[in-house]
């Protein structure tokens, strides 16, 4: 038997949301086939007040082992670095955190706020909040570079606005199975397994983009990338090839940008959301490992290259045969 | 001798509250409610660009991510003077109308309903089957429900793209579409969450439940074996036994911005302010007060449009982060009873004459809504017409102000935002559970929640679960309070 508490910092409960989409196993059912006890969960939990109280004290003393703390939501730091922006039963929430992080197996962050700060650093991070280990793609955050749970592994970190459902229950899958080591994470302590890949791949507008035929206004069928402010080619995530909601979903399925909301830079790095920023005619969210000649090269060959058939369906809202 | 009690923290409910009892001979005095968190999020946005409400807004809340982007593409419409095509409308409305349905479905099997399994109400004779489906995280309809709502949400990946935080809904329309395979699908998936509520929540047709339009007739519906057995009939049963209808007496005013937008210029829910009798709704009426919250202001309260958000932690007499919003300097309550009392639903106009507001009507109201939404999506869905655009070309200069009012699942949801040189010189977000969770404002007038609180009798301070009925039944989103 594993326990969990699974807490929530500044956040909007999204990332519970999206774990409660879970399919298989489903949210409930996870902690089934995992051999999970949740201790405490703010949203789910039948426990209130100093039932919780009594939860949080037995595991500070030892009493109850903690093997698995997730963190959703970002940690405030201010006013003035005093912590009292939350005040979770009249302490500061981060300090009730870093207490419970000392006496956890694990550790993990669950949604871009937990693991990097998120959307609500944006405004040069005005509020002082941070992540639990970094703050946007600086090592640090609230334990600090140099924190390792447990297990040996720093905070496990599966970000996402929301994030995920089958990130959180498959990270958690591989860290109680033991599965996961330091070469399983990238330098963002991403599990690589869902991190490695572009939102891009597996983009059903694909064979748009090779042609660059492009959409010029939302809800055209073309390429999101050339115009419209598609990060899908810069952003770590496997969301096209996983896809959202039993399956039917995603950023660019339903003809919105990807605003590479997995990024440690995310909200404010990443703008502007709805249009592409360039130089010259290359846009600056071009792949990292495409050669930027090459790819004005091959872009002017498969512009003049492009079928009729995408050129004319690139700039329609519906498919025209 | 009054003792004051604590209970903090407060969850089973979206983000984090605590609450503050003063009871006196096991009845409540006074209360407390307390934001306990800073978010920030308007102090974010001044300096971008107003598109980027967009993003920013619907990370506000998790529940109703869909609900923000809504009030935010109100609002940018407005500043750029935009048009939408018809069929825009009727995608907004089933992406809001989901969202809504399933935040009500949600909040009765998680939050809600786990407080009915208390060791106190042993001695009533529902105890065990409330016991056997209710129970936290395991209750048989617990389990069932979570499943139909995973199905249903469906619809929102085909309609929506992603949800939490789609970016499908613009001013001009939505970036979506649909086709003749997500259309089939869509209406695939509506029939069936349409089977579950009838099959397991209701025991009957939904078009028989919702030609309910007393309470006389309510309760003769429940007297059918078939009907009483469900869960909303087990639940009925419950609201009589244990008091339900006699707890949690809201300020009996209520507001509606009105929503679901359509493409004549009505709105599916009409807008209004009631109190006794319904009256147009006029929203420069509205004053966040800030006397009991966390924030400096050379004044204590302002119009939403020239709203300031400076947080101050050591504020003497504050007592949470929420502001208080007041209606022409009245407490209001919103949400679905506030929406179905001003839409004139029959039954709830009915059960709120003979029993007053409470946490029954409170309850009933909200899934009341939830059945009639379920309903309506399949006509908003019947009037989309693939071969029609969904969007339409937006001019990139924002002219003026932009005021986005809609109703999310938890009532009244407002943004203004004041625009400066083609950017975002200020944007402020009233919440609906900034209305019902608020604190005293300037003439120390108690919030709807503070108020329903106080004058209740509390037979065990250990397990106070009136207290939990109470401010569950108006399903707090404190995430929201605290933007």
């Amino acid at each position: 038997m594993h326990n969990l508490l699974w807490l929530q910092g500044a956040s909007c409960g999204g990332d519970t949301i999206s774990f409660l989409n879970s399919e298989q196993p489903s949210a409930l059912s996870s902690f089934e086939v995992l051999d999970i006890n949740l201790l405490w969960h703010p949203f789910l939990s039948r426990a209130q007040g100093d039932d919780v109280l009594n939860i949080f004290e037995d595991i500070l003393s030892g009493k109850t082992k903690l093997d698995i703390l997730i963190l959703e939501g970002a940690i405030p730091n201010g006013p003035d670095n005093s912590g009292k922006f939350f005040m979770f039963h009249g302490r500061p929430f981060r300090d009730w955190l870093a207490d419970f992080c000392k006496h956890a197996e694990m550790v993990m962050s669950v949604g871009t706020c937990a693991a990097f700060g998120g959307v609500v650093t944006g405004h040069e991070n005005i509020n002082e909040m941070s992540g639990l280990q970094f703050l946007h793609n600086q090592k640090g955050g609230l334990l600090g570079s140099e924190f390792i749970s447990k297990n040996g592994l720093p905070v496990v970190n599966v970000p996402g606005c929301p994030s995920h459902p089958d990130w959180i229950v498959e990270t958690m899958t591989a860290l109680l199975k033991g599965w996961l080591d330091m070469d399983g994470l990238d330098e963002f302590h991403r599990p690589k397994v869902f991190f490695s890949k572009l939102a891009h791949h597996g983009c059903p507008r694909n064979e748009y983009y090779e042609f660059k035929a492009s959409a010029v206004g939302y809800s055209q069928q073309g390429c999101l990338f050339e115009f419209l402010g598609c990060k899908g080619t810069l952003c770590e995530s496997d969301c096209n090839e996983r896809l959202w909601l039993g399956r039917t979903g995603s950023c660019t399925r339903g003809g919105f940008p990807c605003i590479a909301c997995t990024s440690p830079l995310f909200p404010d790095k990443q703008r502007p959301y709805f249009s592409t920023r360039k130089i010259g005619d290359v846009p600056v969210t071009l792949p990292l490992d495409v050669p930027k000649a090459w790819f004005v090269g091959i872009s002017g060959m498969s512009k003049l290259a492009c079928p009729e058939r995408l050129k004319k369906n690139a700039v329609s809202f519906k498919w025209i045969s | 001798m009054a003792k004051l009690i604590a209970i903090d923290p407060f969850n089973r409910l979206e983000g984090d509250l605590r609450i503050e009892l003063e009871i006196d001979a096991n009845t409540v005095i006074s209360a407390k409610s307390s934001g306990i968190m800073f978010r920030g999020f308007e102090r974010i946005m001044p300096g971008r660009s107003p598109m980027d409400a967009l993003v920013i807004t619907p990370r506000i809340c998790g529940i109703c991510s869909g609900s923000h982007g809504v009030a935010a593409a109100k609002c940018l419409a407005q500043a750029q003077g935009a048009e939408m095509p018809e069929n825009g409308f009727h995608m907004k409305n089933l992406i809001l109308g989901i969202e809504v349905v399933m935040s009500h479905l949600s909040h009765y099997y998680l939050l809600f309903a786990p407080d009915l399994t208390s060791p106190r109400y042993k001695k009533l004779r529902v105890y065990e089957s409330v016991n056997q489906r209710f129970t936290a995280m395991s209750g048989s309809s617990v389990v069932l429900a979570l499943k139909a709502r995973q199905s249903a949400l469906e619809i929102m990946g085909l309609v929506g793209g992603k949800w939490p935080n789609s970016l499908a809904i613009h001013p001009t329309g939505t970036t979506s579409t649909i086709n003749l395979s997500s259309l089939t699908r869509t209406i695939g998936i509506l029939n069936e969450f349409r089977d579950f509520l009838e099959k397991r929540f209701l025991g009957c047709a939904l078009s028989e439940w919702l030609d309910i339009d007393s309470f006389d007739k309510l309760l003769e519906w429940q007297s059918n074996p078939q009907h009483g057995e469900s869960d909303l009939g087990l639940f009925l049963t419950m609201c009589l036994e244990a008091g339900l209808d006699r707890i949690g007496k809201g300020p009996n005013r209520y507001i509606s911005y009105g929503a679901y937008d359509l493409p004549d210029g009505s709105t599916w829910l009409p807008a209004g302010y009631f109190d006794g009798r319904t009256q147009p709704f006029d929203q420069s009426l509205i004053k966040e007060h800030i006397g009991a919250s966390f924030f400096r202001d050379a004044v204590e309260a302002r119009h939403p449009l020239d709203g300031v958000t400076s947080p101050l932690a050591d504020k003497t007499g504050a007592y949470s982060w929420a502001k208080a919003p007041r209606y022409d300097g009245k407490t209001v309550e919103v949400g679905p009873l506030a929406r179905m009392i001003i839409a004139g639903d029959p039954l709830l106009t009915d059960m709120v004459r003979q029993t007053d507001s409470s946490v029954m009507t409170r309850m009933f109201a909200r899934l009341r809504e939830m059945c009639r939404l379920t309903k309506e999506m399949s006509n908003w869905l019947e009037r989309i017409n693939p071969a029609e655009p969904f969007y339409a070309v937006p001019s990139s200069r924002f002219t003026s102000n932009g005021i986005g009012l809609t109703e999310a699942a938890r009532g009244s949801l407002g943004h203004w935002m004041k625009i400066s040189s083609n950017l975002i010189d200020n944007y402020q977000v009233v919440t609906p559970s900034a209305w019902n969770m608020s604190p005293r404002d300037e003439n120390g007038q108690p919030g709807p929640v503070e108020q329903a609180l106080t004058g209740v009798s509390v037979s065990d301070i250990n397990d106070p679960v009136e207290v939990n009925h109470i401010i569950r039944s108006f399903d707090p989103c404190m995430s929201c309070t605290v933007h």
